[in-house]
């Protein structure tokens, strides 16, 4: 691999890492404050594109549209994610985990019933939106506008890596400098004294899903107009971001971030170096070679709490 | 031509309890390849409905789907249940070469007789698979890898071709076909797998580019065809690009859109809307569906047809085996081709046609034997 190419590629991995981690961060929200992996998580994201895709529908932005116009296809379209992400994450959790919580369900009640709203979503968006795989209208002529290290970068890239950093800042500062952040650092630390506290728990958990659904929805829609919407595109990015939100510490912000890059350049790199079948082999074999060195993550905390 | 004819008459009971005939077809109805399970299907349909509106069977034709997804571990079911269903005499299907391995075994214990109109892995009919239910109602892929390979050795004078298959049987086995043709005819290849789903084509499409290709063949479906050309169109590739019948389907273009322009697909399916003989019938089509037959629609036709041929002569009173028997010796006739098979099920003949796709629609180029001269 020339140095060029290791930049080329450097490029595309960052890119599509930084879609990972956007999704890697709703699995890791969920976990901080509920304890939960939310395997329906995929399907948020799977819906957040569904829901560009019906605005952009809507909408219709023919041949051409001016550079104006398409910055406003671009902003409604990942409104119409964030709504849809938010929305079924938010119901995901009135109407699965809540009565769940109520009566004091086992953990593996959760996880099982995580599956299963996975599985009821996805055959539902199929019955709904049909099983043909489709793609997003065009917003915008995309071309090529910089290069970094003479790796060239298109619109498409800057949107999805830009709204993927301003959505991470967002939610940093989110969990770190506002009451709502303080709530779920509450919560995700001691539940029980927090509510001892006066933490209403039932409003941070309800909000904390739907933060991380629409961060779901609008990765769905970055993704949906890097590859095309499917009822099942969920399932493969899924995967690996939750590979990514434990590779980075789940339950950490900051290290799904991280682990989402990681994860995104190692996958990307192995096309040219081993080939593509390998792509979510190295993904795995990266969250295996972490985790034996470091169980609890790159930026996770020590296993087991403090008594 | 209908020599099994007179095996059939000797069955006393219809099929079916209720009088009623059924003919199934097996195929991905829904999942992510449904538009080229549609396409067949639809031909099925019309077949028989223009049957029992021609009024002289002397019993009553059904139409039953089953639906696979084009999934090996869902075809089990899917063949299990128009096992189960004793009216059911014959089956067009399964229509994708992995489904097909794994039903087969199913169909071949029934005694039930399928006739895919576009199962092409060469090694379906190998005689040691024991598929003696199989009859392939289409050339195997030998034909369209060797044919992609002729075409780009003797007619684009390719130097180095990137070539990818998408790890079903079916791309595994284009694929594998390819490369020998290209090997043979003394071009580099770099043969590539690339899995079904891959969620960021980007890296691929780099990798095309950089290896300094000046062709391409992708062995696989359009669902990943699609976004696949467009990662090249942005990564700006330039060389040659040509797939297969799994590709030659109106959604390729629908979803790849700009990107699709000048791939070249192949196909051992002629195009209905083209080819003088299969017109009246693309008209039936475009009347009874409101859309232009697919790729395969003419060919499902054609099968059901030769079944419903073999129905007729014996007035519906059809066991499972003397059909399937019958219909392994019969030599049918269709609008697209004659059917007919070897001993292994195997189809004889060998056309492969050449498409490709111009301003947005998938134009009907040839022949690609003669086409490469």
């Amino acid at each position: 691999m020339s140095l060029q190419e290791f930049w080329d590629y450097l490029v595309l991995g960052v890119m599509l890492g930084s879609l990972y981690a956007v999704i890697a961060i709703g699995y890791t929200l969920v976990y901080g404050v509920l304890q939960l992996i939310n395997f329906a998580h995929s399907e948020v994201f799977m819906l957040g594109a569904y829901g560009s895709l019906i605005v952009l529908q809507l909408l219709d932005p023919g041949d051409n549209p001016s550079a104006l116009a398409s910055i406003g296809f671009v902003a409604l379209a990942m409104a119409g994610s964030a709504l849809f992400g938010g929305v079924t994450a938010y119901g995901l959790e009135k109407v699965a985990y809540r009565p769940l919580r109520r009566r004091g369900a086992p953990r593996l009640i959760f996880l099982i019933t995580a599956i299963g709203a996975s599985f009821f979503l996805y055959n539902l968006a199929g019955k709904l939106f049909g099983r043909d795989p489709m793609t997003l209208p065009e917003m915008y002529d995309n071309h090529d506008v910089f290069s970094v290290f003479g790796a060239g970068v298109n619109i498409t890239q800057v949107l999805q890596f830009l709204t993927a950093v301003v959505m991470m800042v967002g939610l940093d500062l989110l969990v770190n400098r506002t009451k709502l952040g303080k709530g779920i650092r509450a919560v995700a630390q001691d539940a029980e004294v927090a509510s001892l506290m006066g933490v209403d728990i039932d409003r941070v958990i309800s909000r904390t899903f739907v933060i991380g659904g629409v961060l779901g929805g609008v990765a769905g829609f970055l993704f949906a107009n890097l590859n095309q919407v499917s009822y099942t595109m969920g399932f493969i990015p899924g995967i690996t971001a939750f590979a990514a939100a434990v590779v980075g510490g789940i339950g950490n912000i900051r290290g799904a971030m991280a682990g989402g890059v990681l994860i995104g350049v190692v996958e990307t790199m192995t096309v040219p170096l081993l080939g593509d079948e390998w792509r979510s082999v190295s993904a795995m074999v990266v969250l295996i070679l972490v985790l034996m060195f470091r169980p609890m993550g790159i930026l996770g905390k020590q296993v087991g709490r403090a008594a | 031509m209908v020599v099994g004819a007179l095996a059939l008459t000797g069955c006393g009971d219809s099929g079916g309890g209720d009088g009623t005939v059924r003919i199934a077809f097996q195929g991905p109805l829904s999942g992510d390849n449904v538009a080229l399970g549609e396409n067949m299907q639809n031909g099925v349909k019309l077949a028989i409905d223009q049957a029992n509106a021609k009024g002289d069977l002397g019993f009553e034709l059904e139409y039953v789907a089953s639906d696979d997804q084009g999934l090996p571990d869902k075809a089990t079911a899917a063949a299990q249940k128009v096992i189960d269903d004793e009216s059911v005499v014959a089956v067009v299907g399964p229509a994708f070469s992995g489904a097909t391995n794994t039903a087969s075994p199913l169909y071949a214990e029934a005694g039930l007789v399928t006739v895919s109109p576009s199962a092409t892995n060469p090694t379906l009919t190998d005689p040691k698979n024991n598929f003696t239910s199989l009859l392939r109602g289409v050339p195997n892929d030998s034909q369209q890898g060797a044919g992609m390979a002729t075409y780009y050795a003797k007619k684009l004078k390719a130097k180095k071709v990137y070539l990818i298959d998408d790890k079903t049987d079916y791309g595994a086995g284009l694929a594998g076909v390819a490369e020998k043709g290209l090997k043979a005819a003394g071009i580099e290849v770099l043969r590539k797998s690339v899995p079904q789903k891959t969620p960021d084509y980007s890296a691929t499409a780099k990798d095309v580019v950089n290896s300094k290709s000046d062709a391409l063949i992708y062995a696989g479906y359009y669902q990943d065809a699609a976004p696949f050309a467009k990662k090249l169109k942005e990564a700006g590739y330039k060389g040659a690009a040509i797939s297969g019948d799994g590709t030659n389907d109106v959604k390729f273009v629908e979803l790849a859109g700009d990107a699709s322009e000048n791939w070249f697909l192949t196909c051992p399916c002629t195009d209905a809307t083209v080819e003088a003989g299969t017109k009246k019938f693309s008209a039936d089509y475009q009347k009874a569906f409101n859309r232009a037959p697919g790729t395969y629609s003419a060919e499902s036709y054609d099968i059901t047809n030769m079944i419903i041929e073999q129905l007729r002569a014996a007035k519906g009173g059809v066991e499972r085996e003397p059909l399937r028997d019958a219909l392994a010796k019969a030599s049918y006739k269709g609008l697209t081709k004659t059917f007919s098979f070897d001993e292994n099920g195997e189809f004889k003949g060998t056309d492969v046609y050449l498409y490709q796709v111009k301003g947005g629609k998938i134009a009907y180029q040839g022949n690609i034997n003669q086409l490469a001269g």
